[in-house]
């Protein structure tokens, strides 16, 4: 019998398995499926949360319906491991059969992702994911991305930074991973174009809690004019407090990249870093009839303001929930959903009103912000300059950009001689429009 | 050796087993017939990590070693397909071998290090390496990409295989993970694995009965790390990626604990512990977004109920069934013919073993 026993129950054990599965969540008569994959836990939760937040807030506002269909939801938690990811991708797509896979919140998981759903002929709306890559030379038709790559905002910061503050000299610290990399690059192309010399990076291992070494590092005789970090959420917290700590906002001013000082990060950093500059496509202080109207709903249902992640997760949202309305509730068409995808009106955008170009990447505007004090004595953003229509490649032609190679550590170069002179001949001004108008 | 069939180590094959074993062997050979393409998803993730639980199985049960380091072969030879055949081009079955040839030679090194040592020097050691080389992951750019990892690595085309099919790559994990047992079970019937467990319960005198003990640890170790990077070769083909969470810590204790769940003295263990704690993951996690809490949860509860794991609560409960029916009829000496330490442990052995983790 011992044998039988131990037979029994990797048997029934495997059976139970099989039936256990739900067989299929599919899009059969009035449900459609959407799949989030996103890090509900991990170090990047906050922002899976904040981001589940706003695509809760869009379809609670639809009743979970479009076009006479019922939009059911579906989360996954990749706890930021790329590699669970992918196999957390392949259950959405083989078992759930989704309809849309959305979420997404660090690049390389966007990538990752993005690279496994290749060919599977199912639109991937991802949401703060910002690897470029993704919408550039990784792309294809089904990727839909109507929020934001890492060097949109930067480009346009580097180059205010250089043209219109006359820094020269920039010391950067970042994360080692691929989303600052990209931020990195846009920052350094927009601040050389506008007249900087150098930006010399220092790169850093996530998670990184103790930055002494780091910050002594920093030397205060060569001529920087400020210092860049490169790096969000518990990063940045540890980071900005030990900046403070050792005096260093007296010296040097510091800078952000644009998910250094979202909220609810800036809550736990000292009030003295206000006045640092950052730039990001939404703004605290936004004072629009639709940011409005977002800010008020999203306040409501979740008891604290919105950031971008969850602005970013509202839009992405309604995105979809607009073009299975103009597909009239047809989801099996997956190339006319996407081409839906690209044409729906998202001029009523929170943030501002976006188009997306030929690779499905948001058009956009891009906000100049300051760390500020409100009356209540929490910080906040502060817009100061707006630019307007900020397409993924900036100022550059999309085939000029494409020709360059992926921002990586050391790509784009640190120094202005030793960038490549077809980006710094491009001769666009930004038009930067005092914020608000 | 006149073995019975491969289902029965440790106990005399029955003809309920066998018709139990074939039953489920078919049910596993036809699952692609009537499971839907997740099932099979599931199933070959519960086999490539079953690759690293047989591992770790074989060196905690027979050499009685807990090594922290397996998911590095793990790993290692993922980040070799990678480099190799994604970034340099090279076609099957060069990274394979390639792959399988480092992971080798880097037991082989570790193991001049390690086999100097027993016991928790031996635990601390492997941490040391395995964090190490997932230190050198995650922070090399250069040349592994760092956090980000290889992606883009896909089947190979093998000759009558397609293996970028569902079904065929579930066929050929089943093959592989079927040849990996019945290898597995040879070695720990052979004269080397008697030896590996004799060094096991006292290598000093092993090594007095003239036994090349530390040589013998040294091979036991290549072995396993081979095992492990055998099951690397199917996760990268199958995830696509390679990034430094692959042979990270938290997937090694994973590993190491439904290892114990099935429990490490069986030889069936691993691959019970590594279906269940699968499909746990995937049914869990439908259910709550705390589902690593309730996970965690579960395995303490084991841990704390069944120190030996489930096979190990059956296994009691059955020598106890056993005593009774012997004692009701004639006393019986069951003659201790097979090596396999299972079913016929007795208490005083696995005290023994428990004091030495």
């Amino acid at each position: 019998m011992n044998y039988g026993k131990a037979g029994k129950a990797i048997l029934s054990l495997a059976v139970a398995g099989i039936l256990g599965m739900p067989g299929a969540g599919a899009a059969q008569g009035d449900t459609i499926t959407i799949g989030m994959l996103s890090a509900f836990t991990g170090p990047f939760a906050s922002f899976g949360q904040l981001q589940k937040e706003g695509a809760i807030l869009a379809l609670e506002q639809h009743d979970f319906k479009a076009a006479g269909k019922t939009i059911k939801m579906i989360y996954a938690d990749d706890q930021l491991d790329n590699e669970l990811a992918v196999t957390k991708a392949k259950q959405l797509v083989e078992q759930d059969k989704v309809d849309i896979i959305t979420g997404l919140v660090s690049g390389d998981e966007g990538l990752s992702v993005g690279a496994y759903m290749k060919g599977k002929q199912i639109p991937v709306v991802p949401m703060y994911s910002a690897s470029e890559d993704m919408t550039m030379r990784e792309w294809y038709p089904f990727i839909v991305r109507p929020t934001w790559t890492g060097a949109q905002p930067m480009d346009v910061f580097g180059y205010w930074l250089a043209k219109e503050k006359g820094y020269k000299k920039i010391y950067m610290i970042g994360e080692d991973y691929s989303y600052p990399y990209n931020q990195a690059g846009g920052f350094k192309r927009g601040f050389m174009r506008g007249g900087g010399d150098e930006v010399k990076t220092v790169w850093h291992p996530v998670p990184t809690s103790d930055y002494s070494s780091l910050i002594a590092s920093i030397p205060l005789d060569q001529g920087y004019d400020a210092v860049l970090y490169n790096g969000a959420g518990s990063d940045a917290v540890a980071f900005v407090k030990q900046y403070v700590e050792f005096g260093m906002h007296k010296k040097l001013p510091l800078l952000g990249q644009s998910n250094t000082f979202e909220r609810p990060d800036l809550d736990a950093m000292p009030s003295d870093i206000a006045g640092s500059y950052s730039a990001h496509l939404t703004a605290d202080d936004m004072d629009t009839p639709h940011w409005n109207a977002f800010r008020d709903a999203f306040q409501k249902r979740w008891g604290y303001a919105p950031t971008a992640a969850s602005e970013f997760a509202y839009g992405s949202m309604l995105l979809i929930l607009r073009a299975i309305e103009a597909r009239k509730g047809d989801v099996d068409d997956k190339e006319a959903l996407v081409k839906a995808m690209h044409e729906v009106d998202m001029s009523d955008e929170p943030r501002g009103p976006i188009k997306l170009d030929q690779f499905n990447a948001a058009i956009e505007n891009v906000y100049i912000r300051e760390v500020a004090a409100g009356k209540d004595g929490a910080m906040y953003n502060k817009g100061i300059f707006t630019v307007k229509g900020v397409s993924q490649f900036g100022p550059y032609d999309s085939k000029l950009y494409m020709s360059q190679p992926a921002d990586g550590r050391d790509s784009p170069p640190d120094s202005r001689a030793r960038m490549p002179e077809t980006i710094l001949k491009v001769d666009k001004d930004y038009a930067f429009v005092p914020f608000g108008q | 050796m006149n073995a019975p069939a491969p289902r029965s180590p440790g106990a005399p094959g029955r003809w309920p087993g066998r018709i139990l074993a074939a039953v489920v062997v078919l049910a596993l050979a036809a699952l692609p017939v009537y499971g839907d393409p997740y099932t099979l998803t599931t199933f070959i993730r519960a086999i490539y990590f079953g690759f690293v639980a047989l591992s770790v199985a074989l060196l905690l049960g027979q050499g009685g070693m807990i090594s922290l380091a397996q998911t590095v072969f793990f790993g290692m030879a993922g980040y070799v397909i990678g480099l190799l055949g994604v970034e340099r081009g090279f076609a099957f079955p060069i990274p394979e071998i390639a792959g399988l040839a480092l992971v080798l030679l880097t037991a082989f090194l570790f193991a001049l290090v390690l086999m100097r040592t027993h016991g928790l020097v031996f635990l601390m050691l492997t941490l040391a390496l395995g964090q190490i080389c997932w230190s050198f992951a995650r922070q090399n750019t250069s040349l592994l990409h760092g956090w980000a990892g290889i992606r883009g690595i896909h089947p190979p085309a093998i000759p009558g295989l397609d293996l970028a099919r569902h079904a065929d790559f579930y066929w050929f994990s089943l093959a592989l993970f079927g040849l990996a047992l019945l290898a597995v079970w040879r070695l720990i019937e052979s004269p080397f694995g008697l030896a590996i467990n004799g060094i096991r319960e006292n290598a000093r005198r092993m090594s007095a009965l003239g036994y090349p003990v530390f040589w013998q640890r040294v091979i036991l170790f290549m072995i396993a790390a081979m095992l492990a990077g055998v099951g690397g070769i199917l996760a990268a083909w199958s995830t696509g990626i390679v990034t430094p969470s692959t042979l990270h810590l938290n997937r090694m204790i994973w590993i190491l604990l439904i290892v114990i769940l099935g429990g490490a003295r069986h030889f069936w263990g691993p691959v019970l512990g590594t279906v269940i704690a699968v499909w746990l993951d995937v049914a869990i996690s439908q259910m709550t977004p705390r589902y690593i809490t309730v996970i965690g949860v579960i395995f303490v509860l084991v841990i704390l109920i069944a120190p030996n794991g489930i096979l190990g609560v059956w296994s009691t409960w059955s020598a106890r069934r056993k005593a009774a029916r012997a004692q009701a009829e004639t006393p019986q000496v069951q003659a201790p013919s097979q090596s396999f330490p299972t079913t016929s442990t007795s208490p005083s052995h696995q005290g023994h073993t428990r004091r030495k983790p």
